[in-house]
Order: C-alpha cells, then structure tokens, then sequence
C-alpha cells in the first residue's frame, strides 16, 4: 500500500474522529453544568445520588462504557443495536465526559468567595442573576486551563471507539498496520493527534486571551 | 484572527457533518437478501485491507462469489475480534468468517457453524540466527502469542498444550499479530507461536525469520451464524460447494499460495 492510500484512507477515518471530537463538546459541555448544579444541590438525596452517578462515571473505564451502551440494550431488553454507531458511541462519550467536566465546573463554583453573592444580594440581583451575571463568567475564565486538559484528552480518546467497531481513524490505521505489516500508519496517526491537538491548543488559548478583559 | 478561528472551526465542522451524512447506504431492493460478512480486518492473508484500501483476502473473495452466485447483496462490517461473538448476536453481521477457529464453546453456546474449510496448524517463529530449531528448545524462553487466537487458547492452562506452555519462562500475550512480531524483532521475545499461513506471509516480507512447523495444535477454520440460522449455514455451504465444483474456489485460491495446501476442499 502507498502511503499516499494510507493517508487517504486514514483521512477518512479523520472526519469520524473530528464527528465524535465535537459532537460530545456540544452534549457534555452543558450536560456537565447540570450534573454540576445537581451535585451541588441542597437537597442531600439528589446531591447524593449525583455524587455516586459520577463516581461510577469516573470510575469505570471508558472503554467498558463504550461496550455498555453500545450492547447493554440488545442484551437487556432487546432492542437492535443502532447501525449508525456514532450514535452510540457519542452517548457514551458525553455522558463520560459531562462527569470530569460538572466536577471541573464544581470547582470553579465553589471557588467563588461568599462575599460577591452577598455584595450581588445587596445590589439587588435575584439568585438566577447573580449565578448567570456575575459568578459563571468568572468561573469559566477560571475553570478554561482545566477544561483544555480534558479537550485534549478528548482527541486521543476518540480512538476508543475501536472496542465497538466505530471506523475511526485509529481504527483503520490499526487494520492497514496488521493487514500490511507495517508500523508506518501508527507514525501517521501520532501526526494526525498531534497536529489536531495543536489546532485545538492554539484555538483554546485564544479563547482564554479573549477572556482576559480584566487585565 | 478571530475570523480565522471561525474559519478553523467551521471547516472542522463540515468535516464532522460529512462523518454523519458518510453512512448512506446504496438503496436497498426490498426483494434483495444483504448479507452481511463479519470479517477480521486485520488477519491476513483470511481478511484484511488490501493495497487499494479496500478489504479482501481469501475469504472476503469466496464470500463475495457465494453471494454473487446466489444473487445476495454483499456487505462487509468489520468486527472487534475479541467482541466478535457479541456483535454477530447483536444482528451487526449475519456470520463471521475471516478465518475462525471452530470451537467446542462456540456449539455449546449454540451458534451454528459451518463444516471446516481449513486445516491450521500453529507454528513457531523465531529469527533464524536464534539457535531455536525446534519445539522443545523453547523450553525457558519467552513466548509471544495474540490474544483471542486459537494459539493463545492452546497454550492456556487448560489448553491442549498447556504442558509445553508450562516450560516456557513466560507468555506473553499482545493484541495484535503486528505487536507479536514486533516483540520479536525487538529481542523481547524468544518466539512468536502463531498461525502458519500469518507467519509465512510475514517470512514472505522480512529476512532473517524462520517458521518452525512441527504440526503443533492442529484445528480447522469455519464460519459462525446466529443460532436458528441453519438454513443460512445450509446455503452458504452449498454455494462454496458449488464454487469448489466450477472451478471458481480453486481459482480464488490460487492467489493465496501461502494457505493453499491447508484447504480441506481442495486437498
């Protein structure tokens, strides 16, 4: 096989490795913030069972959630397993994901001093106005070097999508390397990470300096 | 510059966009059976990606000439080999066949499987200047082998060859044939235990490796079907019978030097 064939064919697998990259950063983003607000409920139950939800989330390898989701609901009760398996496969992802990001999101939150809420109820704002106004713009300038790191790990991620046959580019790059014999495609697909890691770098710092408006 | 990043980001989206849309089948005829071969994309010379970038093998070809015979569309799904069970189950693909070792298990568990088309037999590959010649010298070395394979079953501790495996200094277990090989050209490892036709392709490419064949863990090679696909298994065996008497499996088979002398059919 050329390389040239090896990279067409890894390309291909590229853009179903950048579907699964964005489309879990659109669930799991605001899905993390409202697993994040349960978690930090006061009611104790529901903060409870957020607390032991995301415990198994983290808990558990995602390569078992991959599996999980995938051909939990054959076995259980049946149903046929989705043909298109980038639905699967993101469920899994941004559920997996929205549970590091709420716990990030935590973080950010509680590392708000009383005081701002306490100055914001004296102005005048209602709870729902101090939280969107005032807290969440600061804690996501706060929270973007954390959120980066997970992003990042993200991309890499994305190769376990293998486990459940998702044609990714990892995965094609893993068929090409056994079909041929050859170590060439796992070079290729160390370039590909890397330069897509970069992209998501330089736009990430970007965001963070366009961010920077109190300085 | 923030232009550029939107720029940056909509490309990337397309992209996305493009993998969703990617999956648009050709329109089914509703009359048409589509048979769906579950495959090993990486187990060569069975099935694998070919130098075009499309999977063939040699059994890839037979399959597409059972389906041709029979007028089936023709699918390929890749599986996971060490899910392959669960996604025949799961209706991904209606058989596996890339080259699978027929188990006793595999009854048990009420899959219904073809008559073995393939004799295999394991083989030991060692680099030539190793001094290993034969399978007894292997005693206090390290040995690699692919996980899920039937080599890997043999050499387990209740597998046929569990005695030898018990002379060994270690096993080692890597989950890929290419990992194996490597393992060994890296000097990790003594010996790769392995199945023939995989090893003599790979003798084929690199200089400086030899195939110790003592006729160790012999085992035959079928298809699986869900369980209650009996009339499926029926007439795919009938096909290749039918192939196997025009001539067309002999021809398909000459392509594949390296696995010719195993075909049950054809010997």
């Amino acid at each position: 096989m050329t390389l040239m064939t090896m990279i067409v064919k890894m390309t291909e697998g590229l853009s179903k490795t950048c579907a699964i990259f964005f489309l879990t950063l659109i669930f799991s983003l605001p899905l993390g913030m409202i697993i994040a607000l349960l978690r930090m409920s006061k009611n104790k139950i529901v903060s409870n069972v957020t607390r032991f939800v995301i415990s198994v989330l983290r808990g558990t390898p995602l390569m078992l959630q991959l599996l999980a989701v995938t051909y939990g609901p054959y076995y259980l009760f049946d149903f046929a397993v989705s043909k298109n398996k980038l639905i699967p496969v993101v469920i899994a992802f941004a559920i997996n994901y929205a549970a590091y990001f709420s716990e990030i999101y935590r973080g950010g939150i509680e590392s708000m001093p009383v005081g701002q809420y306490e100055a914001a109820e004296v102005l005048g704002y209602t709870k729902a106005q101090t939280f969107i106004r005032i807290i969440l713009p600061q804690v996501i300038k706060r929270i973007m070097p954390s959120i980066t790191n997970e992003v990042v790990t993200l991309v890499k991620d994305t190769s376990l999508a293998f486990t459940v046959s998702y044609q990714e580019m990892f995965t094609i790059g893993k068929q090409i390397a056994n079909s041929q014999t050859s170590f060439t495609p796992f070079v290729v697909a160390g370039v590909f990470y890397f330069v897509f890691n970069a992209i998501v770098d330089f736009v990430m710092g970007k965001v963070e300096k366009r961010m920077d408006y109190y300085k | 510059m923030k232009k550029f990043t939107a720029l940056l980001l909509a490309v990337f989206m397309i992209f996305a966009l493009c993998a969703c849309g990617g999956n648009s089948n050709t329109p089914e005829d509703e009359d048409t059976v589509t048979f769906v071969m579950g495959i090993d994309p990486e187990y060569p010379p069975f099935s694998y990606l070919g130098d075009d970038g499309e999977y063939t093998g040699f059994d890839v070809e037979v399959c597409k000439a059972v389906c041709d015979l029979l007028g089936w569309n023709f699918e390929i799904f890749g599986v996971n080999w060490d899910q392959k069970l669960i996604q025949l189950d799961a209706d991904e693909c209606d058989c596996v066949w890339a080259g699978m070792t027929l188990l006793d298990s595999m009854k048990e568990a009420g899959y219904v499987l073809s008559a073995p088309y393939y004799d295999s037999t394991q083989v030991i590959l060692v680099k030539a200047d190793s001094g290993i010649a034969t399978a007894d010298d292997l005693a206090g070395k390290t040995v690699a082998v692919q996980l899920g394979t039937s080599g890997e079953a043999l050499l387990a501790e209740d597998g046929d060859l569990a005695d030898w495996a018990a002379t060994f200094k270690d096993l080692i277990t890597c989950d890929s044939f290419l990992s194996c090989f490597s393992e060994l050209g890296g000097g990790s490892v003594d010996a790769v235990f392995v199945d023939k036709p995989v090893a003599a392709a790979f003798v084929a490419e690199n200089e400086g490796y030899v195939v110790i064949d003592e006729n160790l863990g012999a085992e035959q090679y079928g298809i699986a079907f869900r369980s209650g696909d009996e009339e499926l298994c029926k007439a795919v065996e009938d096909a290749v019978a039918q192939l196997v008497e025009n001539g067309t499996y002999a021809k398909i088979a000459e392509n594949y030097p390296d696995i010719v002398n195993n075909l049950i059919f054809l010997n």
